[in-house]
């Protein structure tokens, strides 16, 4: 039985500690008393995955039929798929989507099925390339399918789309043409955190801009807390989905959800004592942390990236489950639930996280200062259910250096969002109501997004939303080791140390504050009580 | 922060050198038991006995023998006795095992090899190591029951003789804590004869919490006795009473005569070396009595 996550209060017998901080890590000491959140172990894998494939394929969830039953000859079949976001960092081949994907098409071809497509579910994402692609599919689906009926989702094809109508809540549910008039779409998604899946993949996956401002905006966003709570009351953000994936339902899109959820060994064996617990790394794992520090630390950033770029997840599937969408969701949930719950007592006073080098929108890229906002303030501060780690009103002090970086090619709006709009305004209300649809509309971005492997003109908008929440909540921000200038843009505060950082944060949270360091990735989900 | 600074916190933080600690609030999470045990099969190797010989003729005897008084005795008993054996002793310090290890003669020296406590001595790879090289050690597993036995009887049925402290660690006071039945119960599953040893003065000159001896050359006393041979039909627990007997008598006979042991132990008189009850400061009081460095009169004296 591999052991639970639990709280570590620092003591004097404690070692440092390791602190992801971008490309690299450092080992930190923490003041006594320091509350340290560390994930549950690994659970173990599902040992025959196939077996577990079929079985999900034979005996769905909720009121849905067996898959090879939906098949027919002539039908219209639409397979989507997560895309490179998850899971983080990418698993090792074959990915789950391959095999999943393999039995799928096997089932569709013993039915006659003809007409096959299959769609990376970007939504406003960059478009993967074909390398990427293949990597996730796996070479047999990719020689038969692609380009043609393998393509990436095009949110600005306006004549591929299909305006679904409109929830009672006044939402326009608008997704991809194909998928919504084929005779049943298969969607073969990756959970990696809480709030992916369920409704989510279609309605967001496949959905257009005019769809997704619904509920990618600030109002909605200030009310998920968290998004990783996908309880209805607790996330907004959710609830909107929901409202649309039933609407998609009730419209007659007939999807077949099939869920897969990954364990939490998340670093290979050359970075196994990223997966470990301090106290237990032995003369290896120490050698190698210093080996590994040093290295990335000593290596020209091209070098380094290349390192970050090879390193792949050895994760292993904990559950798969297909059927009905709402059926399986909440049984992936529960899944989920097993492998990342870590109960906490009360808030504290001051949070503190470590940014690893990777968020879900700089796989094979760049994590630009604004991502680095979203990766804290979005993402982790957002790793909790029913109260955030930290007090409203305190201080969330992040390890990041916060290079003034960009990817020319991934993200050329974020330049222009950094140059242009952080330059003028932080707040989260005012960049939405003023640049927001500019950005959003503006044809040099739509064409790089629809030719090129650009995020979506709006997208850097969502980041800087995915962070308001905690940015809201947080009454002071301060990254420790940021680059002054590009922190000073996003409108935070930087220190040399953690000690100055505690100094500096004296004025919001008092001289002794109650710290809480969360120490992932791995990641994992706070439950605060 | 330069790679000085980096080393020296990783020193101190990870204690190297020193046995890793677990985080108090750790502790109930600590890793479950089981993990990868130190190999020891190359400390039995040819090479590795040849170098243990070595130390122990070269390095570690002159050095016992320079900073304590060593008086051996009975070591005549050994003569004629088939390997492989289960040396017991009393155990009241980390000297015993020294003791014991270099004042064994070459041949049994050879193939004899020391239970160690797996949580003590094999917990940094320097003290595994150093413990597997000077004592041919295998870890003994304390807190698995019957289990921690399992290697024993493999080197026993191997043909290596074993030191065991039946007591499983240290006495804190000098006197002989209770038995536990893993020695007799080897003796009897393998059908192999127990020698018992008697050490005194260990405590004294090196009792738990030192790490070396006190200044002074305190006299220490190692006696070998007469092997004990499982009988028919014994149980463990009456094994293991004998040779907590013939321990006492040892003792008696070393700090009396041999004449006098005799006839105590005839009329069932030996001193009990399990200490005196009441206070522990009573006990401890008791056992670090000095041995005496003359050690007993001469019957002729």
């Amino acid at each position: 039985m591999p052991r639970p996550g639990f709280v570590l209060d620092v003591d004097e017998r404690t070692p440092p500690l390791l602190v992801h901080q971008g490309e690299g890590f450092r080992m930190q000491k923490f003041p006594l008393g320091t509350r340290v959140v560390y994930p549950p172990d690994p659970l173990p894998g599902i040992r025959d995955v196939h077996a577990a494939i079929e079985h999900a394929l034979q005996h769905p969830m909720g009121d849905s039929e067996p898959l090879p039953e939906l098949l027919r000859a002539g039908m219209k079949l639409t397979i989507a798929i997560d895309d490179i976001s998850i899971p983080l960092p990418p698993m090792t081949t074959p990915d789950i989507r391959q095999r999943i994907l393999e039995h799928v098409i096997e089932m569709a071809a013993r039915s006659g099925v003809e007409d096959v497509q299959l769609i990376v579910a970007t939504a406003l994402h960059r478009r993967m390339n074909a390398s990427e692609i293949k990597r996730m599919v796996g070479e047999r689906v990719y020689r038969s399918f692609y380009p043609n009926d393998l393509t990436n989702f095009d949110a600005e094809d306006h004549d591929a789309l299909a305006h679904i109508g409109k929830t009672d809540h006044g939402e326009d549910v608008e997704i991809s043409r194909r998928a919504a008039e084929s005779d049943l779409i298969v969607y073969v998604n990756v959970n990696l955190v809480a709030m992916d899946g369920g409704h989510k993949s279609v309605a967001v996956g496949l959905a257009s801009y005019r769809s997704l401002k619904h509920h990618h905006n600030v109002e909605t966003m200030l009310h998920s807390t968290s998004y990783m709570d996908p309880r209805e009351g607790h996330s907004a953000i959710n609830d909107s989905t929901v409202r649309m994936g039933r609407l998609l339902r009730d419209s007659g899109v007939k999807i077949f959800q099939i869920e897969t959820t990954v364990n939490s060994e998340t670093f290979p064996k050359s970075l196994g004592f990223l997966n470990k617990r301090e106290w237990e790394w032995g003369a290896y794992d120490q050698g190698l942390m210093m080996a590994a520090k040093r290295g990335v630390e000593l290596s020209p950033p091209r070098m380094r990236r290349e390192f970050y770029r090879r390193v792949e997840a050895p994760y292993r599937i904990t559950g798969v489950n297909a059927g009905e969408v709402e059926a399986v969701h909440e049984r992936t949930l529960a899944n989920l639930h097993r492998q990342q719950l870590v109960e906490v007592q009360g808030q504290s006073d001051v949070l503190i996280l470590g940014l690893p080098y990777l968020g879900p929108y700089n796989v094979n890229s760049i994590l630009n200062p604004i991502l680095v906002h979203c990766l804290g303030l979005g993402y982790l501060f957002n790793m909790y259910r029913n109260r955030p780690l930290v007090r409203q009103g305190g201080a969330v002090i992040m390890f990041h250096p916060v290079p003034w970086e960009f990817h020319q090619i991934h993200h050329p709006s974020y330049i222009d969002f950094f140059e242009e709009v952080l330059a003028e305004t932080t707040d989260p209300k005012t960049i939405e109501s003023k640049f927001e649809e500019r950005y959003a509309t503006d044809p040099w971005y739509t064409h790089l997004y629809r030719t090129s492997h650009a995020y979506h003109g709006v997208h850097p908008f969502y980041m800087w939303y995915w962070g308001a929440h905690g940015r809201d909540h947080a009454g002071d921000v301060i990254f420790v080791g940021g680059e002054p200038k590009s922190v000073a843009r996003l409108g935070y505060r930087r220190a040399d140390s953690l000690r100055d950082a505690l100094e500096m944060a004296k004025d919001t949270v008092g001289s002794s504050p109650s710290i809480t360091y969360f120490h992932a990735p791995p990641v994992m989900i706070a439950d605060v009580h | 922060m330069g790679m000085r600074t980096e080393l020296k916190e990783m020193a101190s933080g990870f204690r190297w050198g020193r046995r890793p600690l677990v985080p108090r609030s750790a502790e109930p999470h600590a890793e479950p038991r089981g993990e990868r045990a130190f190999p020891t099969a190359w400390a039995r190797t040819t090479a590795a006995i040849a170098a243990r010989q070595t130390i122990l003729k070269f390095g570690m005897k002159p050095l016992l023998w320079n900073e304590v008084t060593p008086r051996v005795h009975g070591l005549d008993n050994l003569k004629g006795l088939q390997g492989p054996v289960l040396f017991v002793s009393n155990h009241t310090s980390h000297l015993d095992a020294t003791l014991i290890m270099t004042t064994l003669p070459d041949e049994w020296q050879a193939r004899t090899a020391v239970g160690a406590a797996k949580d003590y001595f094999f917990d940094v790879w320097w003290r595994q190591t150093f413990t597997a090289l000077i004592y041919g050690a295998f870890p003994i597993d304390r807190a698995a029951g019957k289990g921690a036995t399992t290697m024993a009887r493999e080197l026993l049925d191997d043909g290596w003789s074993l030191v065991v402290f039946p007591e499983g660690a240290r006495s804190p006071d000098g006197h002989q804590q209770r038995f536990r039945h893993g020695a007799s119960r080897l003796s009897i599953e393998s059908g192999v004869p127990v020698v018992p040893i008697a050490i005194r003065g260990a405590y004294q000159a090196m009792p738990k919490g030192r790490n070396w001896p006190r200044p002074g050359r305190p006299p220490v006393s190692i006696r070998y006795g007469r092997p004990v041979f499982p009988q028919d039909e014994e149980t463990h627990q009456e094994l293991s009473l004998r040779m907590q007997r013939s321990i006492a008598e040892l003792h008696d006979e070393d700090a009396n005569t041999w004449w006098v042991a005799l006839h105590r132990a005839e009329r069932g008189e030996t001193p009990s070396i399990s200490g005196p009850t009441g206070a522990a400061w009573r006990r401890r009081w008791d056992g670090s009595r000095p041995i005496g460095r003359r050690g007993p009169g001469r019957t002729w004296e």
